[in-house]
């Protein structure tokens, strides 16, 4: 093996270039001998030759990289298993799944988890909606709006993004505390606004964290507490209570992928539908709901399910706004965090093989049933 | 419903969308101008929008930082490196779901679609004992062979959808004239998908160029390092004073390709050339 890094991987990519070509030749043929066994035609050999050619890729690497390594970490997840110590893995049965159960740090990354999907997900979807309706206004300079709401998708969780946010996000100094105590000096309701949605935001943050550690001193200190004084601001990425809705406000932020699909879908509704509206002499408002919405509930479900997918997964901004922050890590967390923190920071290999099966489980049950709930609400008239 | 109405909801549904482009916008804004402000300024209570004495000093110090210099390199050459594998091994699996009829051909088809609801990282632990096993922890290939073996099965999906829209008969015409699989494939289908590629490429270029995870796992030495990893070190935690001008520099830096990229692809990425292939 090479010393110099970039040589290195070169000299791999190669070899790997080659063992794809031979791994695909060597399946291409094997499936053509076996058409020729079965007796398929001439025509049907070669078909079956060239699919599986093309197609070897996916396949060898669906086996090397997604099905022998479920299978190993199914059994790793029954196991004491740690890489660091040379010791084979010990069966030791359900252990790990039953520690999980008892596991405060794990509880606490799921009900985290769960908040920034129940709170941030029909945030995000709510706000892409309402701007692809405002932008299907065929307003003028619609595509320089359409690049502004889409580029924070590019941008997307990017480390430099991330620390260019916790920058705006100081509580004491950052730029949009800095508005809100300037908006509030100016204008006294603005105030008062800002401070009724302090108080609402502490008391869902606060009934949140006392469902994750069992205890509600908290969340009756924040009520005892009443409205917030005159000159609060929010602590957003420096107390517990306000950890999740700094990254929600992310995610909202984020919202250009969902924009875009729905303005496809709002592009797709036939222009006969709103005509024979105007002459029943609809409005604005009877338009989206009687209309346009269950015309585009395929595609409010398309969005549900990737961006659930994608919340379930939520880690960059966890790791790059709290890690090691401890007294916010329990309020913090998401259940890929902790993934990584057992595995490669403890190197508990079974343990965290217990915890992606339960992540793909979780995922899997929770798509499952958006699939299975999705008749009852699901227009599919157009399509 | 008068005239008057109308032209004031216009006027106001223009003043929410250039508030919205602001706040959307207001990030990139911030970094650029907190990069050019002294250490002061930036952890200065009031509102600064753009500094008083606008100062360089931030890019003279990072240019002259040697770990971040190399972590723009090897950011560039991992992404360049997979990219080209991954587009390639994309294409080519693509063309196999969409111009070939094979037996088996959907049922993998099904399984490539299920796939997606994988999360990658259910897959890292056992992933990481395998590249353990190899002894490619510290080195760049557990993030870019991977890429190889046509990862990422929306992608494939997004071509294939674009491939499957082209007639038939230009391939059997092709054949006739005695042309193979591979002919067609590189002389015929690809030119046809351009605009596809594209989008696939952008998406794969900003996936790769963002990701944290796996460079986080894998690398484990500074001198290999990605951006992403490098400049969440810049970041210290448990300090109360932050390098701010130096931190938003780095990120300035480390946003110019996706912004590039981003200018050149937008046309394509806007105009909802994905989407309509996404849909059915």
């Amino acid at each position: 093996m090479s010393q110099n890094p970039y040589i290195d991987v070169l000299i791999n990519t190669i070899l790997t270039v080659l063992f794809i070509i031979i791994a695909s030749f060597g399946l291409g043929t094997l499936a053509r001998t076996i058409a020729k066994w079965v007796g398929a035609s001439k025509r049907k050999q070669e078909n079956t030759f060239a699919g599986y050619l093309f197609a070897a890729p996916w396949i060898v690497g669906f086996l090397i990289f997604v099905v022998i390594p479920l299978g190993y970490s199914l059994y790793w997840s029954f196991t004491d298993y740690r890489v660091t110590d040379n010791a084979p893995p010990n069966w030791i049965g359900l252990s790990n799944y039953a520690q999980l159960i008892n596991d405060a740090g794990f509880r606490s990354s799921i009900v985290n988890t769960l908040f920034l999907t129940a709170v941030g997900l029909p945030l995000m979807i709510g706000l892409a909606l309402f701007l692809a309706v405002l932008l299907n206004q065929k307003t003028r300079g619609e595509h320089i709006f359409r690049m502004a709401f889409y580029l924070p998708v590019i941008l997307g969780f990017n480390t430099a993004v991330l620390l260019s946010w916790r920058l705006m996000l100081n509580t004491g100094t950052g730029i949009i505390n800095q508005l809100i105590r300037a908006f509030s000096n100016a204008f006294p309701p603005f105030s008062y606004l800002n401070r009724a949605v302090i108080f609402v935001q502490e008391i869902i943050s606060a009934l949140f964290l006392g469902i994750s550690s069992g205890k509600f001193n908290l969340l009756n200190r924040v009520w005892d507490a009443g409205l917030p004084a005159a000159n609060r601001v929010p602590m957003w990425v420096e107390s517990p209570l306000w950890t999740k809705m700094s990254v929600i406000m992310l995610m909202a932020w984020g919202c250009g992928a969902m924009m875009l699909i729905f303005l496809a879908g709002l592009n797709n509704i036939p222009r006969e539908l709103h005509d024979a509206a105007d002459v029943d002499g609809a409005n604005g408002w009877q338009h989206f709901w009687k209309i346009s919405f269950p015309l585009l509930t395929p595609y409010v479900f398309y969005n549900l399910i990737v961006g659930m997918i994608a919340c379930l997964q939520i880690f960059e901004p966890i790791y790059v706004l709290y890690r090691d922050n401890q007294p916010l890590v329990p309020s913090a967390i998401s259940m890929v965090y902790y993934l990584w923190q057992t595995s490669f920071r403890n190197f508990e290999i079974g343990y965290g093989s217990a915890i992606s099966w339960l992540i793909l489980f979780m995922i899997l049950t929770v798509t499952a049933i958006q699939f299975m709930i999705q008749k009852r609400w699901v227009n599919y008239e157009l399509y | 419903m008068g005239t008057a109405w109308h032209i004031i909801k216009r006027i106001m549904l223009y003043i929410f969308l250039t508030g919205a482009t602001v706040v959307m916008c207001f990030p990139l804004f911030w970094m650029i101008s907190s990069s050019l402000k002294t250490l002061q300024e930036t952890n200065s209570p009031g509102i600064l929008l753009v500094p008083t004495h606008p100062t360089l000093a931030a890019y003279i110090e990072i240019f002259q930082n040697s770990d971040f210099l190399r972590a723009y390199f090897n950011s560039v050459f991992y992404t360049t490196l997979a990219l080209i594998g991954t587009l390639f091994s994309v294409a080519v699996v693509a063309y196999a779901f969409s111009r070939i009829k094979w037996p088996g051909r959907n049922i993998v088809f099904f399984l490539m679609l299920s796939t997606m609801m994988i999360p990658s990282q259910a897959l890292l632990v056992p992933q990481y004992v395998f590249f353990n096993k190899l002894h490619w922890i510290g080195s760049f290939n557990p993030i870019v062979i991977p890429g190889f073996f046509a990862g990422g099965a929306a992608m494939i999906f997004l071509l294939r959808q674009s491939m499957t829209q082209i007639p038939i008969e230009l391939d059997e015409s092709a054949f006739m004239d005695g042309a193979n699989h591979l002919q067609i494939f590189w002389e015929i289908i690809l030119p046809l998908v351009k605009a596809p590629l594209a989008i696939v490429a952008t998406f794969l270029f900003v996936g790769l160029w963002n990701s944290l995870l796996a460079p986080l796992i894998y690398l484990q030495t500074v001198s290999l390092y990605t951006l992403p990893v490098y400049v969440s070190t810049l970041y210290n935690i448990n300090s109360s004073v932050q390098p701010w001008p130096t931190i938003m520099t780095a990120a300035v830096l480390t946003t110019v390709p996706l912004m590039i990229v981003f200018f050149i692809a937008q046309r394509y990425i806007l105009e909802g050339v994905v989407i309509s292939g996404l849909k059915g």
